[in-house]
């Protein structure tokens, strides 16, 4: 820079010029200065008020970390959010080989599906799987039916019933996650290693597994995040039993008129995906070099 | 060599309706170096890849060790195979690589360290041991990957094209370097090729594919002198092929006339050419330029132009156009590039045992 600054007379005409390359730029950083930063600038503010005076105060942040029934809703969420993404990546890497891999005809058929449900919104998909797993639902009409219960199982309103719902919602983001990190790994490698003697599964251990860690990691990373964000399906399957993070946010304000509270949960949220998000990038990014990929 | 290594019979593949490889009848000795050699899509992959059970013949039947492979997985056929992007495990290191195979078998692990250490003796990679694939050159991919399909001491080695994306001197080093290696281990080779220089320089035994079938199977310098159709004389080495209208037998001496054109040719009398001959083929090598280079006696003589002079640093190829349609290509040493020039009136010279007829 210093060079360009002594001696070159266009210097000022270069820097106008690399001033102008930024400026498709302004119009979404315009925007997310506005619609993001701003509002989570006043979120924050917001959370350092009393809920009565408005004055600045700790006590939503100290009522956060000594209300015990606020703490079991932070740990629900994180194992809700855990669950989900453990059962959303082993049931999206199977489809997502298979459309890595597969020449058949089927395979866009497959892909369809596997997209498919995003067509329709959480909310109708949700309330799909209350129909099917409420008291009066589906299965327990059919289990009753058969005589295999005699009573409803629990089904729905608790920490099953929005794990089985956030994973349909999650599991396409899982599978897209996974299609492209497989996509990345010649299929010759798994060739070479079957010539060599190693059965299916030892290439599945050997080879598959270790070389799509990042994609594993990231479908982990997506799945947390978009359950521990989720509203819709814990709302509805979860409802009053089963309060998360996300439910009890929206209770704060609608409920207890409460915005800081409400706002202190929602920044709790927030690091916790942050964390999260950052953990898992660390851990990837070491696995990438380890594994040379 | 009655040991046979591996025996196809009739094997065909087919897609839909779409022939990729017809009725292949083939047996590969026990240590034999045998080339598949054609151009892209002619069946040598497919055929390859049948072999080592990647895919399944539609028809007829693979035996490996006088054992029919029908429903022989690949992991189960004990036959080592190198790729053409070499296919290393980017996650291991060289000697993980390398000890892969004798891992998968279960071979104890003082056993896999030494085996480790010959492989990559033999291909000359002692000290890359701890290095990852993406640390080496291409040319020390290459020889991890035949290290790596080596050590479980396979019966078998198939190639596919090991050495395409290599340059051209690497190439030919490692041309002498794999057949030194193969002579070493005694191991049968098969080899799949386009490039037939490769295939030429290697090879036991050189099978010419083309249109997913097997066009003449022989010792390579059979394969060169005596092509059996216009296709592997074209496809093999450089040559003339012009079309035959007549062949008259006089006696011992045969004599044959060039399609649209008053040339006649003499042709040996050694060679059994087929009678209705339908082709000849000339290798430029074989045509002399009169004046300087002394010919045969009896050599057909005919007067021609110089059309087109491409310089190749030894060599000069020389199009000498002799009749209105009808071009001859001469290779002659590039010493004598100061006498030929485009346009000149020369004679050319060949002698009747360079002409071969080819009946299609």
């Amino acid at each position: 820079m210093t060079i360009v600054a002594t001696d070159s007379p266009a210097a000022p005409a270069l820097r106008r010029f690399a001033l102008r390359g930024y400026v498709p730029l302004f119009p979404p950083f315009a925007v997310l200065l506005l619609f993001f930063a701003v509002p989570i600038g006043m979120m924050i503010g917001i959370s350092f008020q009393d809920p009565k005076t408005a004055q600045f105060s700790l006590g939503s942040y100290q009522r956060f970390l000594t209300d015990g029934l606020i703490i079991a809703g932070l740990f629900r969420t994180i194992l809700m959010s855990g669950l989900v993404a453990i059962c959303v990546t082993v049931m999206a890497y199977p489809v997502a080989y298979f459309l890595a891999r597969s020449t058949s005809r089927w395979r866009a058929i497959v892909f369809a599906l596997a997209i498919a449900p995003e067509l329709a919104g959480v909310v109708l998909r949700t309330y799909g799987w209350l129909i099917i797993l409420e008291d009066r639902g589906f299965v327990n009409d059919a289990l009753i039916w058969l005589g295999l219960v005699s009573s409803p199982l629990p089904l729905a309103k608790n920490l099953f019933g929005v794990v089985v719902g956030l994973t349909h919602v999650v599991l396409p983001f899982g599978i897209l996650a996974l299609l492209t990190s497989i996509q990345g790994i010649d299929p010759n490698i798994e060739k070479a290693a079957q010539i060599l003697g190693a059965s299916r599964l030892s290439v599945i251990r050997h080879i598959l597994l270790p070389l799509s860690i990042p994609g594993t990691v990231s479908s982990l990373l997506i799945s947390f995040t978009m359950a521990a964000s989720a509203y819709a399906t814990p709302a509805l399957l979860g409802g009053a039993r089963f309060k998360v993070l996300a439910t009890m946010i929206s209770e704060q304000i609608m409920f207890y008129i409460n915005w800081p509270m409400a706002a202190v949960m929602a920044i709790v949220l927030l690091v916790l995906m942050l964390a999260i998000t950052f953990a898992g990038g660390r851990v990837e990014t070491r696995l990438h070099k380890k594994l040379n990929v | 060599m009655s040991d046979i290594d591996i025996e196809l019979i009739s094997v065909r593949k087919t897609y839909g309706n779409a022939l990729v490889v017809g009725d292949i009848s083939l047996s590969i000795p026990k240590g034999e170096f045998v080339s598949l050699l054609g151009p892209s899509g002619c069946g040598k992959t497919t055929t390859l890849n049948m072999i080592a059970g990647f895919q399944q013949p539609t028809g007829g039947e693979i035996r490996i060790r006088g054992r029919n492979q029908a429903g022989v997985p690949p992991e189960k056929r004990n036959i080592g195979l190198v790729f053409q992007n070499y296919a290393l495990f980017p996650h291991m290191t060289v000697a993980e690589n390398v000890a892969f195979g004798l891992r998968m078998k279960g071979a104890p692990r003082a056993e896999i360290d030494q085996t480790v250490n010959t492989a990559l003796k033999s291909v000359h990679l002692e000290g890359f041991e701890a290095h990852y694939p993406k640390e080496l050159s291409g040319g020390q991919q290459q020889r991890t990957a035949l290290a790596r399909a080596i050590a479980p001491r396979p019966s078998v080695l198939l190639l596919d094209e090991p050495l395409s994306n290599l340059d051209l001197k690497l190439r030919e080093a490692m041309r002498v370097e794999l057949k030194e290696i193969q002579q070493q281990l005694a191991m049968t080779f098969v080899y799949v090729t386009h490039d037939q220089e490769e295939a030429m320089a290697m090879s036991d035994r050189v099978v010419v594919m083309s249109g997913g079938v097997i066009a003449q199977e022989d010792k390579p310098e059979n394969i060169y002198n005596a092509p059996r159709t216009s296709f592997v004389a074209d496809f093999i080495g450089k040559s003339n092929i012009l079309p035959v209208s007549a062949v008259r037998a006089t006696g011992d001496q045969r004599e044959i006339t060039i399609n649209h054109s008053n040339i006649s040719l003499a042709v040996g009398s050694d060679q059994a050419g087929p009678p209705a001959a339908r082709f000849c083929c000339i290798r430029p090598e074989d045509v002399r330029i009169i004046g300087g280079e002394a010919f045969a006696e009896g050599a057909n003589v005919l007067d021609g132009t110089i059309s087109k002079i491409v310089n190749l640093g030894a060599h000069l190829d020389l199009w000498v156009t002799v009749d209105r349609d009808i071009t001859i290509k001469a290779l002659v040493r590039s010493s004598r590039s100061d006498q030929l020039k485009t346009g000149n009136h020369v004679s050319i010279s060949i002698a009747p045992a360079a002409i071969r007829l080819l009946h299609e």
